[in-house]
């Protein structure tokens, strides 16, 4: 039976997943992902509370000893290829039953009980035959309305289970992940259905139907920045409590938080860092100007199949240009689309450059080479960057409070400049943080090639969002006033932000990231931030195959 | 989708009370004496039940959970005499 002896046991609990949905039982078990959902908190706060309320019902000492009453009872076998945790076995001397507990009512379904956990449960009665048991049945316990439901271990259910034990390892040894489930009502339920895309990934295969927008509306939270110097950050319960010079100056909630951005030198406790790794909030640390000087999480993604495809590809000439074409394409497209709409003179002055850019763009399609690709880049930047002050609100004397005459970085000269490297900076972190936390390696690019300490794959990542969100933000803060002239610090020909400004540039920068888009491909309405995750995953979706292109981001 | 909720509490335990307190800071703004307002997504608010589960007593104590509605784009008809009441939003803290 089992192709592969190298493939660890399935557990019953990964049979349930896959008897559910097939594509849900491989991301779980084969890849490791897990994500939770307010289905699943439901589960285990309930799982929990039963566990604690029947011991009191059900003696755990046997009166009598042919009587057999047995919690959490792990049990292998090498020859079906399965493993289990048995939340009870029950019976006297060889017959015993397994009893499974189960969060909710009764089903109103035929046999009272649902496939998958009737596969899950026969697979454990199957285990316990195995160890010279007589099993002849089982029974889940559902826990809300207190219902025990008998399942027989007749012919028909072991078959069922003995096939998806097969096809499960099937799938697992070849390492093929199963395809979605079609416009299933299965999906809006399912936790895993922000790493899944079933939609998405359906309409991108083979021209499905709209994807309905059940991704954007999963819950997340939202970022902490600390960046006044003296700032110190320590545990309180469960909200994070920001002091500076002993005093509280602000607290977060850590179930709300996704993210914590330290700058300079302000400090977080041991505690606190502790608790952010258990909740898996990443802390990225900045230096004092924004540089990123990486991130802390916990152990780290469990999904090493998507480090290999990605690896893979990383290596692959052809699939880098054709990668690094569509990203280059999507950059220049968008900052062609900032240009024109954001454009404050007359049209005729800008119309000229808009049809450079156009032309740029379609070259980028042209080139063999990731040099002669980067050509095209710099040209179009240069053409964008020369004109970009003409996008700034001017007053009654048509003056503009800032110019840019030239892009300068390292160190950047001007306000604009700063301001521009530091929106960049807040980029990289920010895709740094997303595709880690999908499982990728952000420091593995395509177009971008490694080198020491720079985030490759966030770089090629952030290129399409350069004009949609750094850009952006900086022309909201300046036509906003949001930022001026005296919000930043000039030393030694250099140029900063200072604390106060980059506080109101951080806001600015925020409240882009939470403006929703109407998604130019699946048509639903999305914030940028999620939008970030669902690139994140397709990318990870191209990598395995799944998709024939990445769809990169352009703005109509 | 988040909503907002009001959540009061009658303790009549001092521990318990003390204790209540400090786990709703985890998940709204403290009010007024025994009220917090929350803004919560489904899965929050489950989380948020089962706290409170976990530390009241269900018989001496008095828990009320009000669903003001939907938290995006609609003000709650609240009349407020004093301070005035303003809704938890939901943005980043940048200190
Ligand atoms: S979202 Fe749908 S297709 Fe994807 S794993 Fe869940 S149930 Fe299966």
């Amino acid at each position: 039976m089992a192709e592969n002896p190298d493939l660890p046991f399935i557990p019953a609990r990964m049979l349930n997943e896959y008897v559910y949905c097939p594509r849900l039982g491989y991301l779980m078990w084969v890849q490791g992902e897990f994500a939770h959902s307010a289905d699943t908190v439901d589960g285990k706060l309930k799982h929990r509370r039963v566990d604690k309320e029947s011991r009191q019902r059900l003696p755990e000492a046997p009166d009598d000893e042919e009587t057999i009453h047995a919690r959490s009872v792990g049990l292998s076998s090498a020859l079906l290829g399965i493993t289990a945790k048995i939340d009870l076995v029950e019976g006297e001397g060889e017959v015993v039953r397994p009893v499974d507990y189960k969060r909710g009512k009764r089903p109103h379904v035929a046999g009272g009980v649902y496939a998958p956990e009737r596969v899950q449960l026969c697979a454990q009665g199957l285990l316990l035959r195995e160890h010279g048991f007589q099993v002849d049945e089982g029974f889940i316990y559902f826990v809300e309305s207190r219902e025990r439901v008998g399942v027989p271990f007749n012919g028909e259910l072991i078959d069922e289970t003995l096939a998806a034990i097969d096809g499960f390892r099937e799938s697992a040894s070849i390492g093929e992940i199963p395809p979605p489930l079609e416009d299933s009502p299965k999906c809006p339920r399912c936790s895993l259905v922000g790493i899944c895309l079933p939609d998405e990934v359906r309409f991108l295969s083979h021209a499905g139907t709209e994807p309905r927008p059940i991704y954007p509306h999963t819950e997340n939270g939202l970022p902490l920045y600390v960046q006044s110097p003296r700032a110190y950050v320590r545990k309180a319960g469960d909200t994070l409590v920001v002091e500076v010079e002993k005093e509280k100056v602000a607290a977060a909630r850590y179930g709300e938080t996704s993210q914590v951005v330290l700058f300079g030198n302000s400090s977080l406790t041991t505690p606190a860092l502790h608790e952010c790794l258990a909740r898996e909030i990443p802390v990225t640390w900045l230096s004092y100007g924004g540089w990123f000087m990486g991130h802390t999480v916990g152990t780290g993604h469990r999904n090493v199949e998507t480090r290999t495809v990605q690896y893979r590809a990383s290596f692959d000439e052809e699939a880098c240009l054709k990668l690094a074409r569509r990203l280059v394409a999507g950059k220049i497209a968008n900052s062609r689309t900032l240009l024109k709409r954001n454009w404050k003179g007359n049209v005729e002055e800008i119309s000229p450059t808009l049809d450079a850019l156009r032309r740029d763009l379609r070259n980028a399609f042209r080139m063999r080479t990731l040099d002669t690709l980067l050509g095209i880049e710099g040209t179009a930047a240069g053409r964008y960057f020369e004109n970009f002050s003409g996008m700034f609100k001017r007053d009654e004397n048509e003056k503009i409070p800032f110019d840019l005459t030239t892009r300068n970085r390292r160190p950047p000269r001007d306000p604009v400049n700063a301001m521009l490297s530091f929106a960049y900076a807040m980029l990289t972190r920010e895709w740094t943080v997303t595709l880690a936390a999908v499982g990728l390696d952000p420091y593995r690019g395509f177009y971008h090639q490694a080198r020491f300490g720079r985030p490759a794959l966030s770089l090629d990542m952030m290129e399409p969002f350069r004009p949609l969100i750094a850009d952006s933000t900086v022309l909201m803060a300046i036509n906003n006033g949001e930022v001026q002239p005296d919000d930043f610090i000039h030393a030694a020909g250099s140029c900063n932000l200072s604390e106060k400004g980059r506080r109101s540039f951080i806001a600015a920068f925020e409240r882009r990231m939470s403006q929703e888009v109407t998604h130019p491909i699946f048509r639903y309405r999305i914030s940028y931030r999620r939008l970030f995750e669902v690139q994140a995953r397709l990318l990870v979706r191209f990598l395995l195959g799944e998709i024939p292109n990445f769809p990169v981001f352009v703005t109509r | 989708m988040d909503h907002l909720y009001i959540v009061s509490y009658d303790i009549s335990n001092a521990k318990r009370w003390r204790q209540l307190f400090k786990t709703m800071h985890g998940y709204g703004e403290w009010l007024q004496l025994s009220v917090f307002q929350c803004r919560l997504g489904r899965r929050r608010m489950i989380e948020m039940e089962a706290a409170i589960g976990d530390i009241v007593h269900h018989r001496e104590d008095h828990v009320l959970i009000l669903d003001l509605g939907p938290a995006e784009n609609v003000k709650p008809h609240v009349h407020s005499i004093g301070k005035a009441f303003e809704p938890v939003r939901r943005e980043a803290v940048i200190v």
